[in-house]
């Protein structure tokens, strides 16, 4: 019995470790499936799973969302939020079939950190249906963390130093007025 | 013997700078009120600010005092130093935006948006303000149809001409130079009209974007191709539409912007054999096949993409936005710079040459392209020729015309200026350690005034070269003449007598 259980246990710690080899799925960042996009690509690898920010729009075309999904610092803390400067963006493009697709809050720009989501897929690497468009083909889709909004300060510093200088510039155009009428 | 420009000469040079500060300064409205109404306070702010610094400008300088009229060579340093300063003065909302590191990298992006060139070093793209990307946007449209014509439109007057031509544009269509820009503005406006209405469609049916986004988009696709600028407003540039149709659209815009304005006046009067017989419409085909059949074939030698429709929709779109100068991608930086052997060779001649004179492209302009092959297969032919015989050449160009020595000289001059002025960005790309042939297509794109990148222009990059890029957009957007005005100038006040 002892020894069987220990046959079991064996049988199922190696399809554990075989697990990822026969599925290949290959959790990556942003900036590694960009620096090597062909290295990801389906069918080769039949999936890759990421996580990060949603941006910019949600287009809701016939059978799915299609949106940005950013993986860079800014996605942890946009500068508005008080993030450090950190280079540019670094984003793909995924299509998330409405079937898995959730309401995400509104996406990331000015006025909010997108929803913060994992999303596992098909890299689809030229794909040669969409004339050799490269875009995360998703498969499941969940969000990590609601959208949040941003807060600006108010700048009353500029507005003060703005208006004085366009009181200033029209005294100096009326000074000139005078003088003209002179 | 070099005479010092009068104190005359400086007041109305001062004057005329002047105006065009406060014609930026009515324009500067359009972003406050945006940011008023959408609520964004801060940009808003940066503005009213940016509005104040432009007012009171303007308003100092166009208080001095002058008796003459302006003339050609002030006109020239008018536009060199409007070039120069207007971006200082409108980078100031990108500058308090916080998505820059330095003032360097906000002139940069300034520069680049007024002289319609879209290669950018701002950070976080993505979460830029909607009002400040329309700024951003706005400039380059504004630059597309010149400094000259906002300062004609607002009531410059008569000085238009002299400006007009220091800006390096031949266009003056109609008698007078406030008739032409109010045609080139009216061409412009039914464009806007037409493409905003088309990219809206596109955007809100296709996409499915929600009607408010639709319209921003839509505008700003408007503003950055006809302007051939290639700003854009998400940080995968027109890649993000993921839409056929939408390239399409944004394609139609970027070409009618590469187009001459005499040639959208021939259009317009349904000259259309006129249209087709001049030496410029002529010389942009040619170039635009031969050197679209070029990359195409590198293209496929290299085996980028899978299937013809592959190569055709990312080969064309790329290309497009290179002859035309906008820069507009729907590939990554570090995509395009795989495209190597022919497809490079394609794409930077094609950047290089650029779109037709009197349009909103950059580049060495179709009509020297075509003035100069005329040139080349004269000389070739009076090789076989007996010595002493001369051949007359004669081109189509609204109109027959007689190529004379002073027009074949003037379009090689230029054309040789622009090579240089290519090749020594170059160099510099080099000697901080990139590639021949990267430094060569990024030097290119800003002389160009493309956009185009492979990832050289990026908020890391070398300062020295970033001001070289710079110096490359506002030589390569002023085609020399008002360079050369302005170092006289300043030459002639320093030892003139």
């Amino acid at each position: 019995m002892r020894r069987a259980i220990t046959v079991m246990l064996s049988v199922a710690w190696s399809l554990c470790l075989a697990a990822p080899a026969i599925a290949e799925v290959a959790v990556i960042d942003v900036a590694e499936l960009l620096r090597d996009p062909a290295a990801y690509a389906a069918p080769d690898v039949a999936e890759v799973r990421l996580r990060g920010e949603l941006v910019g729009d949600f287009g809701h075309r016939q059978d799915a969302v299609w949106t940005q999904l950013n993986q860079d610092s800014y996605s942890a803390a946009p500068i508005l939020s008080g993030g450090p400067l950190a280079g540019g963006n670094q984003g793909i493009a995924v299509r998330i079939p409405l079937a898995i697709w959730h309401e995400a809050g509104p996406p990331g720009g000015y006025r909010h950190r997108g929803a913060i989501v994992e999303v596992a897929g098909a890299w689809r690497y030229h794909d040669p249906d969409r004339s050799g468009e490269s875009y995360l083909d998703a498969t499941s889709f969940r969000i990590l963390e609601q959208s949040a909004p941003l807060h600006e300060q108010f700048p009353r510093l500029r507005l003060l130093v703005g208006w004085v200088l366009l009181v200033g510039a029209g005294l100096i155009a009326g000074t000139r007025g005078h003088r003209a009428g002179d | 013997m070099l005479t010092r420009p009068s104190s005359d000469d400086l007041r109305i040079i001062g004057q005329f700078t002047g105006r065009i500060f406060l014609a930026f300064a009515g324009v500067s409205v359009l972003p406050l009120v945006a940011a008023i109404g959408v609520g964004e306070w801060a940009p808003g702010g940066s503005f009213l600010l940016m509005l104040g610094v432009f007012a009171i400008l303007g308003a100092a300088l166009t208080r001095l005092p002058t008796s003459r009229p302006l003339d050609i060579r002030h006109g020239v340093v008018v536009v060199a130093l409007g070039w120069l300063l207007v971006p200082a003065v409108a980078a100031i909302p990108l500058a308090l935006s916080g998505h820059f590191s330095d003032f360097i990298d906000v002139y940069f992006d300034a520069v680049s948006g007024l002289t319609t060139t879209g290669l950018s070093v701002l950070q976080d793209l993505d979460h830029l303000a909607l009002s400040l990307n329309l700024w951003r946007h706005l400039l380059q449209f504004l630059g597309g149809l010149g400094i000259v014509v906002v300062a004609v439109w607002l009531s410059v007057g008569g000085a238009g001409l002299a400006l007009s031509r220091s800006e390096g544009r031949e266009d003056k269509i109609l008698p007078s130079i406030s008739s032409t820009s109010r045609f080139i503005w009216r061409v412009s406006l039914v464009h806007m009209a037409v493409g905003v209405a088309v990219l809206f469609g596109v955007s809100f049916v296709f996409l499915g974007f929600t009607s408010g986004r639709s319209l921003f988009h839509a505008l700003m696709i408007f503003f950055a191709a006809f302007s051939t600028g290639g700003f854009s407003v998400q940080s995968t540039s027109l890649g993000y539409y993921h839409s056929p149709i939408l390239e399409a659209a944004a394609g139609g815009i970027m070409l009618a912007g590469t187009m001459s304005f005499q040639l959208h006046f021939a259009l317009w009067r349904r000259r259309f054999r006129e249209a087709v017989r001049n030496l410029e419409t002529r010389s942009f085909l040619t170039t635009f096949v031969t050197l679209l059949v070029v990359t195409m074939v590198g293209l496929a030698t290299l085996g980028t993409y899978h299937g013809i429709l592959g190569h055709a929709r990312q080969g064309l779109f790329q290309f497009l936005s290179a002859h035309t100068t906008t820069g507009f991608s729907t590939v990554p930086s570090s995509e395009l710079a795989g495209w190597t052997g022919l497809a490079f060779a394609g794409m930077v001649t094609a950047m290089a040459l650029g779109g037709m004179a009197a349009s909103t492209a950059g580049g060495v302009k179709a009509l020297r392209v075509g003035l100069t092959a005329k040139v080349l297969k004269n000389e070739s032919k009076r090789v076989m020729m007996p010595p002493g015989s001369v051949i007359p050449i004669g081109y189509f160009q609204d109109g027959h015309r007689r190529m004379t020595v002073e027009v074949a000289h003037a379009a090689m001059f230029i054309t040789l200026l622009y090579l240089g002025l290519y090749l020594v960005g170059t160099g510099v790309g080099i000697a901080y350690g990139y590639s021949l042939q990267d430094a060569l297509f990024e030097s290119v794109s800003a002389g160009g005034t493309v956009g185009l990148s492979v990832g050289i222009t990026d908020p890391s990059m070398p300062v020295v070269l970033q001001i070289v890029y710079m110096c490359e957009m506002w030589l390569g957007r002023l085609e020399f003449l008002a360079f050369f005005a302005l170092i006289g100038t300043l030459w002639s006040a320093v030892r003139g007598r």
